[in-house]
């Protein structure tokens, strides 16, 4: 089933490698990137992905602050963070603002057996998202 | 600064007659030289200028010399004033021990003569001159040292930073890539096939070590989420690495503090911890951290090892220490306005240290 992600990371590298291990699988789009947490916050707003991966430490406000805003649009989205710096200090800090998992930098193969696993077999793309507050979905018009 | 600043004496006597004669005498000193004709305007002056030495008759028709000796000696500030009494009446020496029991430190008797007169006041004056040229220095230094302090944090936030976004981003990229040949792992010889298994853990490994590098230069999670949290994960770490077992107990009251107040009291926390695994033999430690009120924070890093040997302990209250660590604690301590003791004996030593916060630490609910 066909799934969309919005990727964030302040690194082209990190974001084409990403890019490239997440679209190794033919249902997997992603439809969406940026480099820093305002944008990203944008990108969720504009392009309805079902699933995000954050990065932590970015310029400007850091992957928490950026996925708890993300939860105030569309709380059901599982969101990921894709970190450096992941600890279990860290991941009590992500839980509370809503990130699903937090994922080392360097697992970035097991976390697309987390990704299908938060997925699950019975959902679909629908499911994964409420309308958001701004306007009328249109997750139909997939690009 | 040069050496040969001035400084003032004040002659203090209700006869104006008295008072030029002092002056003549002392005039070749080549001081500032300050006239008062009653109490209150000597402690006018006092107040006014700093005094190097106070000179004074014990036996004023309208003053009482030892009266107002009693009400500098009053005020905090003066209770180190030098003040030199003259007296015109043979004193018994039980009267000279009443003069310095009221906090004469000089005692000059009449006839007087001109040059030990010149003698004893130019004693105090250079004394004066000495001390304040010495908390000068002390000053200059006390600001180098904590802008050498602040500039290597900064250093280490920076190259912290830079692991991050450079290295760190590289190794990322390494390990999916990695990972994306192993895809076709079947494709491959088994010499190839093992080479990549290989990188994978040695990927891990690289990951690991620019973390433990990274932690220890820059405490990760201080600038995202806060004090707190890098605590705690430090805690963790240093446990993992030193196999010594760290309790932490945090009081979830504190809230966020500025930022150079964070990284100064993680810095201690560090430092304390270090301490504790090279020197103490200790399994265990304990860190504490509570506010004492609204504005003010304690800490207490504690441990259960041999303590700290006596002649080290000695030479550090002293302050004639030699130990780094200790001083830049200290050092630490005092930019924020707070202090840091610390306590020993043969079953551990406990570092306790006080901040006042300029904001209140404790966060409302």
């Amino acid at each position: 089933m066909h799934t969309r992600f919005l990727i964030v990371d302040d690194s082209d590298l990190v974001r084409q490698g990403l890019r490239t291990v997440l679209q190794a699988n033919p249902e997997w789009e992603v439809s969406a990137e940026a480099a820093n947490g305002s944008d990203a916050v944008e990108r969720f707003k504009e392009s309805h992905p079902n699933v995000v991966i954050l990065d932590f430490q970015m310029p400007g406000i850091n992957g928490i602050e950026t996925a708890r805003r993300m939860m105030e649009i569309a709380p059901a989205v599982p969101i990921i963070l894709f970190t450096q710096h992941a600890s279990a200090e860290l991941e009590k800090h992500a839980l509370e603002a809503g990130i699903r998992k937090v994922v080392s930098k360097t697992d970035a193969f097991p976390m697309v057996g987390i990704i299908e696993a938060l997925l699950g077999p019975g959902a679909s793309p629908a499911s994964l998202e409420r309308p958001s507050e701004a306007g009328p979905r249109n997750s139909r018009n997939d690009r | 600064m040069n050496d040969q600043q001035k400084v003032n004496i004040l002659m203090v006597d209700d006869q104006p007659a008295k008072l030029l004669s002092y002056e003549v005498i002392l005039k070749e000193l080549d001081e500032n030289l300050l006239k008062a004709h009653s109490g209150r305007e000597a402690l006018d002056q006092l107040l006014k200028n700093e005094i190097a030495v106070v000179l004074m008759d014990v036996s004023m028709p309208e003053l009482d010399g030892f009266e107002l000796a009693d009400m500098i000696r009053q005020h905090p500030r003066f209770q180190k004033t030098a003040i030199i009494f003259i007296s015109a009446i043979h004193l018994t020496d039980l009267d000279q021990l009443k003069a310095y029991q009221r906090g004469a430190v000089d005692y000059i008797s009449v006839p007087i003569v001109p040059e030990l007169l010149r003698a004893k006041v130019s004693v105090f004056a250079d004394l004066h001159r000495k001390t304040r040229q010495m908390e000068n220095l002390n000053r200059d230094l006390r600001s180098l040292s904590a802008r050498l302090i602040s500039m290597q944090d900064e250093e280490r936030r920076r190259i912290a930073r830079d692991l991050h976004d450079s290295v760190g981003q590289l190794v990322a990229s390494l390990s999916m890539n990695n990972g994306l040949a192993l895809l076709e792992a079947e494709k491959l010889t088994v010499t190839a096939r093992n080479a990549l298994h290989q990188n994978t853990e040695i990927v891990q490994q690289l990951s690991k070590e620019i973390r433990t590098i990274s932690h220890l230069l820059h405490p990760p999670l201080l600038d995202e989420i806060g004090l707190l949290a890098a605590i705690k994960l430090f805690a963790g770490g240093f446990t993992e690495r030193s196999d010594v077992q760290v309790s932490v107990e945090l009081s979830p009251e504190i809230g966020r503090l500025a930022p150079h107040v964070e990284i100064s009291i993680f810095r201690i926390v560090q430092e304390c911890l270090t301490n504790v695994y090279r020197h103490s033999g200790s399994k265990t430690a304990s860190i504490k951290m509570w506010p004492s009120d609204e504005r003010v924070l304690m800490l207490q890093v504690s441990d259960q090892g041999k303590g700290i040997p006596r002649e080290r302990s000695v030479a550090m209250s002293l302050g004639a220490s030699r130990s780094v660590g200790l001083s830049g604690m200290r050092e630490r301590a005092r930019e924020l306005g707070g202090s840091l003791e610390i306590q020993s004996s043969e079953n551990g030593t406990t570092v306790t240290a006080v901040f006042p916060v300029a904001s209140p630490a404790v966060v409302g609910a």
